[in-house]
């Protein structure tokens, strides 16, 4: 029974000590998908939150790009547009949080794929958006291009992604 | 007396002494709860939920329909499964109703297959042309008129579309998919 005890003791040692590992040396795809799931959440906003609030949302937002960012987004018969730039990003941002009054933003499958260099990266991802007053959620699929630049992971490119073609 | 002897020797057998048993209700519980033998109990809880974890894991997905694409088929809000075993020996079938997968698997498109790989597809007046033949669709209960010139399928193209033609076709998703995005066919 000793035994028993010992061993399950040092697997459970095991299961911490790599537990501790990961979580203070993180793969770029971990640090890709929190940054990815810490997006989702500052593009969310409720109509409780404050002008104050709402602010540093817009302002969090283009943390996430870079300063050349370019996205594109094409729902076939919904829309289609094009944004240049953290700048554009930040106005469509404030935007959409003038036109409607709640919204959120979940990625519930998100898929990395590091390049060698381990430089730049790819992430294919559902999107899932919920406007306030909407019954159904908008999915679409997207693909989000990253770029290590000055130690940071940043988005560079957004395009969407035709699941039915 | 020997009546009473007897009596008095058998009393413990057939009556135990209340002050050591637990009332008749509390033992039926005891026993439904935790049963004869609770070390067996606890193999048998860990197996269970072992074996749920594995099934609705990877073999069997529970989902929960959400739309009106699918009606009168699967109506909204209700509760399935997709098999992710069903395409493990043969390929998948025209009218098999399947799960597709966007970048993964926890949310998905649910659409019937209508065109196979090598096909030809095509929307005359609400009806399915596979080939130039039309399809005959006995789960399509609403009317539409759906035009949309033909389409070639690759060998790795399957054609899909939910069984709700009644809305504009702009406001419907349908079209090609490869075959590594099925994820499954609905169980129920």
């Amino acid at each position: 029974m000793k035994k028993v005890v010992k061993l399950v003791l040092l697997a459970v040692l095991v299961a911490v000590g790599v537990w501790l590992w990961f979580f203070l040396f993180p793969s770029p795809e971990e640090i890709i998908r929190h940054r990815l799931e810490k997006l989702a959440r500052t593009v969310s906003f409720s109509s409780n939150d404050g002008n104050l609030a709402r602010l540093a949302g817009v302002a969090g937002v283009a943390d996430f790009f870079s300063t050349n960012v370019e996205v594109n987004i094409e729902v076939p018969g919904r829309m289609q547009h094009s944004f240049m730039g953290r700048d554009e990003i930040t106005q469509a941002t404030m935007y959409v949080r003038s036109k409607v009054t709640g919204l959120i933003v979940k990625f519930p499958d998100i898929d990395v794929t590091v390049a060698p260099g381990k430089q730049t990266a790819t992430a294919d991802v559902t999107l899932d958006a919920t406007v306030s007053g909407q019954p159904n959620a908008v999915v679409q699929e997207m693909k989000f291009t990253f770029q290590k630049i000055d130690g940071q992971w940043l988005i560079v490119h957004i395009e969407t992604v035709r699941t039915l073609s | 007396l020997r009546d009473r002897q007897n009596a008095l020797k058998l009393l413990p057998m057939t009556e135990p002494n209340p002050s050591h048993a637990a009332p008749p209700a509390r033992k039926w519980l005891h026993l439904v709860a935790i049963g004869r033998n609770p070390k067996m109990t606890c193999l048998r809880i860990a197996t269970l939920v072992v074996a749920c974890f594995v099934v609705f894991n990877f073999v069997l997905l529970p989902i929960r329909v959400t739309g009106i694409s699918m009606l009168p088929t699967y109506k909204n809000h209700s509760i399935n499964f997709i098999n992710r075993l069903a395409y493990l020996w043969h390929e998948p079938q025209r009218g098999d109703v399947v799960g597709i997968r966007y970048a993964g698997i926890h949310v998905m498109l649910l659409k019937r297959i209508v065109g196979l790989p090598g096909e030809t597809v095509a929307f005359v007046h609400g009806h399915i042309f596979i080939d130039g033949r039309r399809l005959k669709e006995p789960y399509e209960k609403l009317p539409c008129d759906w035009n949309l010139p033909p389409e070639n399928l690759s060998t790795n193209e399957f054609f899909v579309v939910g069984d709700n033609r009644s809305m504009p076709p702009e406001d419907h998703t349908f079209g090609r998919v490869e075959r590594n995005r099925i994820v499954g066919k609905v169980l129920l």
